[in-house]
C-alpha cells in the first residue's frame, strides 16, 4: 500500500508518501527527506507513531480530519492545518485583494459602508458577531467599495463574501 | 470530661456518612429543569443524577443533539435558534417546566442565570429557583446596586460612577478620574460589554460598542464607568448560603489569566493568598452576603493589587464556570450544596464534619472554539473527531463529542479540563500533559494556545496579572514555522491507518480489539448515563 498527499509548507508544496513497508513499518518521504516509523492504528482513528532507528525518538499518537478543505492532524500535542495546494486561502480575513470575507459564521452587526465610499486599510466595514462576539471588519488595502453584499442583521457563512473593495492604484504612480 | 463531650472528628465523619445516605435517600427535589445547554447543563445533570433527581433538558433547534440533550432523563424542544427565541425565553422555559412537572430550575451561568426576574416567575409559577432569591439578586445582580452595598458592608471598593448618567456625563467623569478606565455593563458578567480604555478619545466608541454587546448578552445596554486598577490579579471567593442566614466562603480562586476580560486559566487556592488574607477576604465577601440576605451559591470577585490591598468588582449571583477548581480543592459538591439549600437544607447540618480548608491545587483551562492565533476568531463548524484526556486528577466537563456541529449562536466553549494535584507545580505539569492529550479536530480551537500559557515560566512561577495575555501577544500568535516532517508524515498516516482502522475496528498494530470507531466511543458516554425520552415541542 502506498499513499501521497500534497500539502502546503512555508509556501511551498511538498509531496508526502506512505508506503507500507513490513509489520507495522511504514517509510514516509516528505520532500526529499526520507522517514520510517513504525505506526499502530489504535482502533479510535488515532495512531501510535515511532521512528524507526537505533535510538529513535519518543513516541507520539495522531489524529487526523478533513476541516473546511484543509486537513487538521493533531501530533504530538500539537495541531496543524495543512492546506493543499490547489486550495486557495479560504474565508480569512482581509488578504489584501479587497475582498472583505466573514471569518465565520455569524450576523451581521453593522455595515460602515456603501458602494462608491472612499476607504482606508485600517477602516472598519463590517461588523460581524459570532458567539457572542464582535469582530470588526477591514478591506486590508485601501480604495473604493465596489460592492456591499453584507446585510445588516442577516446571517453570513464562513468565507461569504461581504465588501468588495477596488484597490488603489497609488503603487502604480510611484 | 469536657472533652469526652465533643465527639471526635471519626464521629463526626461517621455521621456524615449517615447523614449522606439519608439525604441520598430522600432527595430534595424529584425532577428538575435545567434552563441551560452544553457541559453545565450535563454537568448538573450529573449532579442530579447523583441526588437520585431526573433531569429536564431544554433545547432549541440546532442544539436538539447536543451532549446536555443526549444526556439528560427527558428534554423539551424549545423551538428557535438565538438565545432570545430560546434559553432566554422565560414562557418557553416554564411552560416546559409545567408540561414535565418539574419542581425546580437550576439556571447554570449565563442566559437566565442571573435574572431576578425570571427567579420571580419561577417562584410566581410556584416553583423553585436553584440559586439566590430575587431580592439578593436584585440588590448584588447590577454593578452599581453591587457597589453600594458593599460600600455599606465595609468592602473596598474602586472609585467610579455608581449609575448610567448618559454617554456624555460618563466621558466627563472618565476624564476627570483620568484614564485608563474601564466601562462596563451594568448588568453584566462574565465580562461581556467591558473594556479598558486608554485613550479619552477612544471613550465613546467603547461605549457604543459595550452598550451593544450588553445589549444582545442581558437585554439591558446601561453602562458604568470607574478607576482600571492594574497590574491586577483576579481573586473570587466562593459563597453558599442557606434559607436561614447561615453564609460559609469556600476561599478563593484566583482567575488573573484573561484576555479581554474573559477567563482563560482558573486556579485554587491562589498562589499569593496566604491564610490571613484569605480569612480577610472571606470574611468580606461574608459580611456583604449576609447583609442582602444572601443563600444559594454566589461568588464575590475582587482585584487584588500588588501591595496586597483589594478592591470589589462584582458578584455573579450564580454559579461560575470555574467552580470545579473549588470542588477539587474543598471535595464540596457545589451542584448538591446548591439543590440542598434551595429545597431549604441548612449548611450547618450539609457541611458539618467537613474540612473546608483547601488541600491540594486545581487549575482549569476553558477549552474553546476559537483561533488565538488568528486574534481569536471564533469558530463554528464540524468537530469531526473529539478526544478527551483522562487520568488520575484530571476531570472533564465537556458539552461536545465527535460528530457534533458546533452552532454559531451561543457562547464558544466547548469543554473544560480541571486538574488537581497535591501542588502547584505538579498541577501546571498535569495540566501541560492533559492538554497535550486533547484532541479537537474540525474547527479550531484554543488548545495550542493553552498549553503554550501553561509552559511559560510566567504562569509557572504564577507571576501572572489580568493583562498578562495583553502584554505577551506571542502566547497568542505561537511560533510561526510550519509543520515539521513528522506533522506531515502523521497526516498521510492518519489517512492510510486511521480511517481505515477505526471502519474496521482492527489495524494492523494487532491492538485495537475494541470495537466501534471513535464516534462510538464518544457517544457511549451519554447513552450510558440512563434512560432518555423526548418530550414533544413545548408549547408557546
Amino acid at each position: 500500500m502506498k499513499i501521497t498527499r500534497e500539502f502546503v509548507r512555508d509556501g511551498k508544496t511538498v509531496a508526502v508518501t506512505a508506503e507500507f513497508v513490513e509489520g507495522d513499518r511504514w517509510r514516509v518521504r516528505v520532500g526529499d527527506a526520507v522517514h520510517e516509523y513504525h505506526a499502530k492504528a489504535l482502533g479510535d482513528g488515532g495512531v501510535r507513531m515511532q521512528s524507526v532507528g537505533e535510538s529513535p525518538e519518543r513516541a507520539f499518537v495522531a489524529y487526523g480530519a478533513p476541516a473546511n478543505k484543509a486537513y487538521m492532524v493533531r501530533a504530538d500535542g500539537r495541531t496543524w492545518t495543512l492546506e493543499a495546494p490547489a486550495q486557495k486561502r479560504g474565508g480569512g480575513a482581509a488578504a489584501g485583494d479587497g475582498t472583505v470575507r466573514a471569518p465565520m459564521t455569524g450576523t451581521v452587526l453593522e455595515v460602515a459602508c456603501k458602494p462608491g465610499d472612499e476607504v482606508t486599510a485600517e477602516q472598519t466595514l463590517v461588523v460581524v458577531s459570532a458567539m457572542k462576539m464582535e469582530h470588526k471588519l477591514t478591506a486590508g488595502v485601501a480604495g473604493t467599495v465596489k460592492k456591499v453584499a453584507a446585510q445588516k442583521g442577516g446571517t453570513v457563512d464562513q468565507g461569504a463574501e461581504l465588501v468588495v473593495v477596488e484597490p488603489k492604484k497609488a503603487e502604480a504612480k510611484s | 470530661m469536657r472533652l469526652a463531650l465533643i465527639p471526635g472528628r471519626r464521629a463526626l465523619a461517621a455521621a456524615a456518612i449517615v447523614r449522606g445516605f439519608a439525604m441520598a435517600k430522600n432527595p430534595p427535589f424529584r425532577r428538575v429543569l435545567i434552563a441551560n445547554r452544553g457541559e453545565i447543563a450535563l454537568r448538573i445533570t450529573r449532579g442530579l443524577r447523583e441526588l437520585g433527581i431526573e433531569s429536564v433538558a431544554v433545547h432549541s433547534d440546532v442544539d436538539a443533539r447536543c451532549a446536555h440533550v443526549l444526556g439528560a432523563d427527558h428534554a423539551v424542544a424549545l423551538g428557535g435558534n438565538t438565545s432570545a427565541e430560546s434559553y432566554l425565553d422565560f414562557g418557553k422555559i416554564l411552560a416546559a417546566a409545567k408540561r414535565t412537572g418539574a419542581e425546580a430550575i437550576h439556571p447554570g451561568y449565563g442566559f437566565l442565570s442571573e435574572n431576578a426576574a425570571f427567579a420571580r416567575a419561577v417562584r410566581d409559577a410556584g416553583l423553585v429557583f436553584v440559586g439566590p432569591n430575587p431580592e439578593a439578586m436584585d440588590r448584588l445582580g447590577g454593578k452599581k446596586a453591587a457597589r453600594e452595598e458593599a460600600i455599606a458592608a465595609g468592602v473596598p471598593v474602586i472609585p467610579g460612577t455608581e449609575k448610567d448618567t448618559g454617554d456624555a456625563a460618563l466621558i466627563a467623569f472618565g476624564k476627570q478620574i483620568g484614564m485608563p478606565v474601564m466601562v462596563k455593563a451594568s448588568a453584566g458578567g462574565g465580562g461581556r460589554g467591558m473594556r479598558m480604555v486608554e485613550r479619552e478619545d477612544d471613550l465613546a466608541e467603547a461605549l457604543a460598542a459595550g452598550r451593544r454587546e450588553a445589549k444582545a448578552s442581558f437585554g439591558d445596554d446601561r453602562m458604568i464607568l470607574e478607576r482600571a486598577v492594574f497590574p491586577a490579579r483576579h481573586i473570587e471567593i466562593q459563597l453558599i448560603g442557606d434559607q436561614h442566614g447561615h453564609v460559609v466562603s469556600l476561599h478563593e480562586r484566583e482567575c488573573s489569566v484573561q484576555r479581554r476580560h474573559q477567563k482563560v486559566l482558573e486556579e485554587a487556592p491562589s498562589a499569593v493568598v496566604g491564610e490571613e488574607l484569605r480569612q480577610r477576604m472571606g470574611a468580606a465577601a461574608i459580611a456583604l452576603a449576609k447583609r442582602v440576605g444572601y443563600d444559594n451559591a454566589g461568588t464575590a470577585e475582587f482585584l487584588l493589587d500588588p501591595k496586597g490591598n483589594f478592591y470589589f468588582l462584582e458578584v455573579n449571583t450564580r454559579l461560575q464556570v470555574e467552580h470545579p477548581v473549588t470542588e477539587l480543592v474543598t471535595g464540596v459538591d457545589l451542584v448538591h450544596l446548591q439543590l440542598h439549600v434551595a429545597a431549604g437544607g441548612k449548611l450547618e447540618q450539609l457541611l458539618a464534619g467537613r474540612d473546608l480548608r483547601p488541600r491540594g491545587h486545581a487549575i482549569e483551562a476553558r477549552i474553546c472554539a476559537e483561533s488565538p492565533e488568528t486574534g481569536y476568531i471564533p469558530a463554528a463548524g464540524l468537530l469531526r473527531v473529539v478526544r478527551e484526556a483522562e487520568g488520575p486528577g484530571v476531570r472533564v466537563d465537556s458539552g461536545v463529542y465527535s460528530g457534533w456541529e458546533v452552532p454559531p449562536y451561543y457562547d464558544s466553549m466547548l469543554a473544560k479540563l480541571v486538574v488537581h494535584a497535591p501542588d502547584r507545580a505538579t498541577a501546571c505539569a498535569r495540566l501541560s500533559q492533559a492538554l497535550r492529550d486533547m484532541v479537537y479536530l474540525g474547527i479550531p480551537t484554543n488548545v495550542d494556545f493553552l498549553k503554550r500559557v501553561v509552559d511559560d515560566d510566567a504562569f509557572r512561577t504564577a507571576a501572572i496579572s489580568t493583562d498578562m495575555l495583553k502584554h505577551r501577544p506571542e502566547l497568542a500568535a505561537g511560533d510561526k514555522a510550519g509543520p515539521d516532517d513528522h506533522a506531515l508524515a502523521a497526516a498521510v498516516l492518519t489517512q492510510a491507518l486511521g480511517k481505515a482502522g477505526a471502519a474496521t475496528g482492527g489495524g494492523n498494530g494487532g491492538g485495537a480489539a475494541a470495537g466501534g470507531g471513535g464516534d462510538a466511543g464518544s457517544t457511549a458516554v451519554w447513552q450510558a448515563l440512563g434512560g432518555f425520552r423526548l418530550f414533544e415541542g413545548a408549547a408557546r
